[in-house]
């Protein structure tokens, strides 16, 4: 079943005062279930793809279905894991967790099962009523993990949330990941700029093209679970990406260049 | 770990007491060499001890507590009312862009009016009495919380508010758990900054406009030729702008940016 459906998007950005075309006509659809990656320079519009799914942008033209229906506002049916995590300091970490339940307006018994549960599947139980200062990077990215699937979203956005990792804690999280993902079966749109990152997660990775950005190609990657960062075999589909992405960057120098 | 943080502290907190007493004890001493010099008239430049003995005498009759105590509760009063309509105004120009721009450049204009400006006008418009000394404080302090609500707000980053959106929260609900916390930091700052603007301004009007209170013991002082008194009451203003600033405002404001993991020096 189609759980979401992009249909010719187009953005435009004004760089002083010249329109730049941020995405040109992007397509895609995605399957209940899915484990997407958008893999593409850094730049080639991927997170402003991502922001107009989640509402928090508005295309040009061209419109976003969930589930069949139109989308045009944020909404919890589709949380988002932001790159800096964005939890909020002034709570505590079980109450940045139940942030978006409170907000729906769930009684607080109710709250505290469901985010005990996140807490637990995160591995963070111990850190509940610690603030997010005392925390590590790879935590915070956990609690925000935790904070987006507590809201029990049709899909679950991720904008490069482990860009800021350092490695032994990415390779954990890209493992966890995947064991969540086959445990509560969320469809998942995951924006990276990380070819290896990308081949790991993602059933069906969509590569990029440079401004404007259109999906260049769609590169299925149909691989036993879960994928760890040093299996070889991996190497044929982390090639096949880095193929159809060095005339992008090497276009983009050139972009730049002039 | 958590030990040697705490045995950090306190061996800081010594430290920095040590070296107010030392900074205290030179001021002491030097005020003390000028003193016997004998430049001046003993009435025109009292000894430390004779300064402390007025200072006694003044705690001991009880018009200094009393003076200090007028003096707090008009401030209060006064910035309770700033902070109140302040923030409403700073509200309210967020709401309405244009007018918060146009608003905002006023404001910053009046910032630098000195208060003591607003005495005539206090006086003419309201009279000698606590509601003129109360009006002259709100207009010195006002725009400094109505400025400081303003552009904390703007300033606050997008990603809190994408975030917040995100999971369903919106209208009055977004501001209030979001907008307002998010903001808390630089609110504080603004807070201070008008706490010391409302300090400034009650002194000066208390000088001009009182019969009671802290600016009133100072220039009866100046008055009666009682250099001792005239000192003894700047050293206590001192005191307690130095007190509430330390140890009210900016501890509150080193928690805040504490927990909001502003400080980066642990």
């Amino acid at each position: 079943m189609t759980k979401l459906q992009a249909k010719n998007i187009v953005k435009h950005f004004d760089h002083n005062g010249n329109p730049i075309v941020a995405l040109d006509g992007i397509n895609l659809n995605v399957e209940e279930g899915d484990f997407i990656c958008i893999v593409g320079p850094s730049g080639c519009g991927k997170s402003t793809f991502l922001n107009i799914v989640a509402g928090l942008e508005k295309p040009d033209s061209g419109e976003i279905l969930l589930n069949g229906n139109p989308i045009s506002t944020p909404g919890p049916d589709r949380t988002m894991v932001f790159q800096e995590g964005a939890l909020f300091p002034w709570l505590k970490v079980i109450d940045n967790v139940e942030f978006g339940l409170k907000m729906a307006g769930i009684p607080k018994d109710e709250r505290r099962e469901i985010s005990q549960r996140y807490l637990d599947m995160m591995q963070l139980t111990k850190f509940a009523d610690s603030y997010i200062y005392q925390l590590s990077t790879g935590m915070k990215q956990r609690v925000a993990i935790a904070r987006a699937l507590a809201m029990d979203p049709e899909i679950l956005l991720m904008d490069e949330p482990f860009a800021a990792l350092d490695s032994q804690t990415r390779d954990l999280l890209l493992v966890e990941l995947q064991l969540i993902w086959e445990r509560t079966k969320k469809t998942i749109i995951f924006v990276t700029h990380n070819i290896s990152e990308s081949v790991i997660l993602g059933n069906k990775v969509e590569v990029f093209k440079n401004r404007p950005s259109k999906i260049k190609k769609e590169i299925l990657i149909d691989y036993r679970r879960p994928r760890l960062a040093e299996d070889e075999n991996l190497q044929q589909y982390y090639h096949q990406i880095l193929d159809e992405l060095k005339s992008e960057v090497i276009a983009r120098t050139k972009d730049d260049a002039q | 770990m958590t030990g040697n943080v705490h045995l950090k502290r306190s061996r800081g907190n010594i430290d920095d007491a040590a070296n107010a007493a030392l900074l205290v004890s030179v001021f002491i001493g030097v005020w003390q060499i000028v003193f016997m010099l004998g430049i001046w008239p003993q009435i025109s430049l009292p000894s430390p001890a004779m300064v402390a003995q007025t200072f006694a005498k003044i705690t001991l009759n009880g018009s200094l507590p009393q003076s200090v105590g007028i003096t707090l509760a008009r401030l209060l009063g006064a910035f309770g009312v700033s902070i109140t309509l302040g923030t409403l105004i700073g509200f309210t120009m967020i709401k309405f862009k244009g007018f918060g721009k146009t608003l905002n450049s006023f404001s910053a204009g009046l910032l630098s009016f000195p208060s003591i400006a607003w005495v005539p006008f206090s006086i003419l418009l309201i009279g000698f009495d606590e509601f003129g000394i109360m009006f002259v404080v709100v207009m010195s302090s006002i725009f400094s919380i109505m400025i400081s609500t303003y552009s904390s707000i703007r300033n606050i980053p997008t990603i809190y508010i994408d975030a917040a959106k995100n999971m369903g929260a919106q209208g009055v609900s977004l501001f209030r758990h979001v907008t307002i916390p998010a903001a808390t930091p630089s609110l504080i700052i603004g807070l201070r900054q008008a706490w010391s603007f409302a300090w400034h301004a009650i002194i000066g009007a208390e000088i001009l406009m009182s019969i009671v209170g802290l600016g009133h013991i100072l220039s009866v002082g100046r008055e009666f030729l009682d250099m001792s008194q005239v000192i003894a009451s700047m050293i206590t203003i001192f005191a307690i702008g130095l007190l509430v600033d330390r140890f009210v405002l900016q501890k509150l404001e080193d928690k805040i940016r504490k927990k909001w993991g502003l400080d980066n020096h642990r």
